[in-house]
């Protein structure tokens, strides 16, 4: 598939916000600055900078990270068979399926609910911390990280399902019976929240020094 | 005067990612531009991209409702057995007294998917056969685009992998048809994601003569 360069005269970079205007995030159409609050193609509510952007970073990431200590602590799930009883938490379901020798499945839950949540609330915080102090970091750093936490955020959600699926397919009576624990509502509230803090971070917001580090919208 | 200004905001474009301004291109079916400053896809005209969307669209409505309505997995030891449906997901969590999450698991991996499908019918079978969209078909394909990353049938397929897994050891599993109907639901939405065209789809949207 060809592709073009989009603009090649200009050597500066002049933003839509520097240039006065805002453009829809739902919709790309540019606004004049007073012109409108709600889009006039799409409706939605444009904003040259989305509002406290950052603030709304932190207060997601605070649920999340605080709903994460339980997810990891509380039993996510509970097997009851004939003769035993057991309460399993996302980590102990993981060196139970190593022991039985299914290490690529114990990967895959262990990447999905422990390397990618753990993941994201460093990169969030890193962003929102580097916009906050100023700290040295190129922008294309910035994006990519920003990208990547939008990208694998829902796969998180992988053990949320492996529960529920149990649930449902394991109620063999008096044989085996798997029920739900508390820790798995806590994981949900985690990954849930920490999706919403990602894409509170404006991106835009990663490139506005180049102009006006004084103005940036916190 | 007014209208100057008009035409001077339709030929610019900013980039979603840095909000670097760009003069807007006519690209060539196929073409797509990037952003000069951050790379990041600025523009994009995916080739017939309003009928395979469309296609993708309605078929995965089909499929999604097929994998709702037929047996999903059956499982038996000794005698015992029980059939689940996608739906039994939610009512297992439901009646195990985790109601919140049950809803939240159906809206993920059902409501959500199909919300998204029909939004897509709504506004692109119109446009297909040109007829004027009103402003709510507007609003339809911007919910279209946010519901998106929240649609998650494809994570839940894995997790019913891995739960296959766990249970192969325990049961007799046996799949049915809806797991299939599932499976190709999200190949089918897979696919959607990539000949969907923001941009070509917009530009039909605001040139729409019925607007106002």
């Amino acid at each position: 598939m060809p592709s073009v360069i989009a603009d090649t005269d200009a050597d500066k970079h002049l933003t839509a916000r520097h240039a006065g205007l805002a453009s829809c995030r739902a919709c790309g159409t540019l606004h004049r600055k007073a012109d409108r609050i709600v889009c006039r193609l799409c409706g939605a509510r444009v904003h040259s900078r989305t509002p406290r952007s950052l603030q709304r970073v932190w207060a997601f990431l605070l649920v999340g990270v605080l709903a994460y200590v339980p997810a990891m602590t509380v039993p996510v799930m509970l097997t009851r068979s004939l003769t035993t009883r057991s309460e399993d938490t996302i980590m102990s379901g993981v060196l139970e399926l190593m022991r039985q020798g299914s290490f690529g499945i114990a990967a895959i839950i262990f990447v999905a609910s422990v390397c990618i949540p753990v993941i994201k609330f460093a990169i969030i915080g890193a962003l929102a911390l580097s916009l906050q102090r100023g700290w040295p970091m190129s922008e294309h750093a910035r994006h990519r990280l920003h990208r990547l936490t939008e990208f694998i955020g829902r796969w998180s959600m992988i053990d949320v399902f492996v529960v529920a699926v149990l649930t449902a397919l394991i109620q063999l009576g008096t044989f085996i019976t798997i029920t739900p624990g508390r820790g798995i509502e806590a994981f949900a509230l985690a990954v849930i929240f920490t999706m919403l803090a990602a894409s509170s971070l404006d991106p835009r917001l990663f490139w506005d020094h180049d102009i006006d580090g004084s103005s940036r919208t916190r | 005067m007014a209208s100057d200004r008009r035409i001077d905001l339709e030929q610019l474009i900013a980039c979603p990612a840095c909000d670097r301004l760009h003069r807007r291109l006519n690209l060539a079916r196929g073409e797509t531009a990037d952003c000069v400053r951050c790379g990041h896809r600025v523009q994009t005209a995916l080739v017939d991209s309003i009928d395979r969307s469309l296609a993708a669209a309605s078929s995965g409505l089909l499929l999604l409702l097929l994998s709702v309505t037929l047996p999903f997995l059956s499982l038996s030891r000794a005698g015992i057995g029980s059939q689940i449906s996608v739906l039994d997901a939610f009512s297992a969590l439901w009646s195990s007294d985790f109601r919140w999450l049950g809803v939240v698991t159906l809206t993920l991996i059902v409501l959500l998917p199909l919300v998204r499908f029909s939004l897509l019918i709504y506004v692109l079978l119109p446009l297909r056969i040109n007829r004027c969209t009103a402003h709510r078909v507007r609003v339809a394909f911007r919910w279209a685009l946010a519901l998106q990353p929240w649609a998650m049938a494809d994570i839940f397929m894995v997790g019913v992998a891995v739960s296959l897994f766990k249970v192969g050891t325990v049961a007799r599993l046996e799949i049915g048809l809806a797991f299939w109907a599932l499976l190709a639901t999200i190949a089918v939405s897979w696919y959607l994601s990539c000949v969907l065209c923001r941009d070509t789809v917009w530009q039909r949207l605001a040139a729409d003569g019925c607007r106002r």
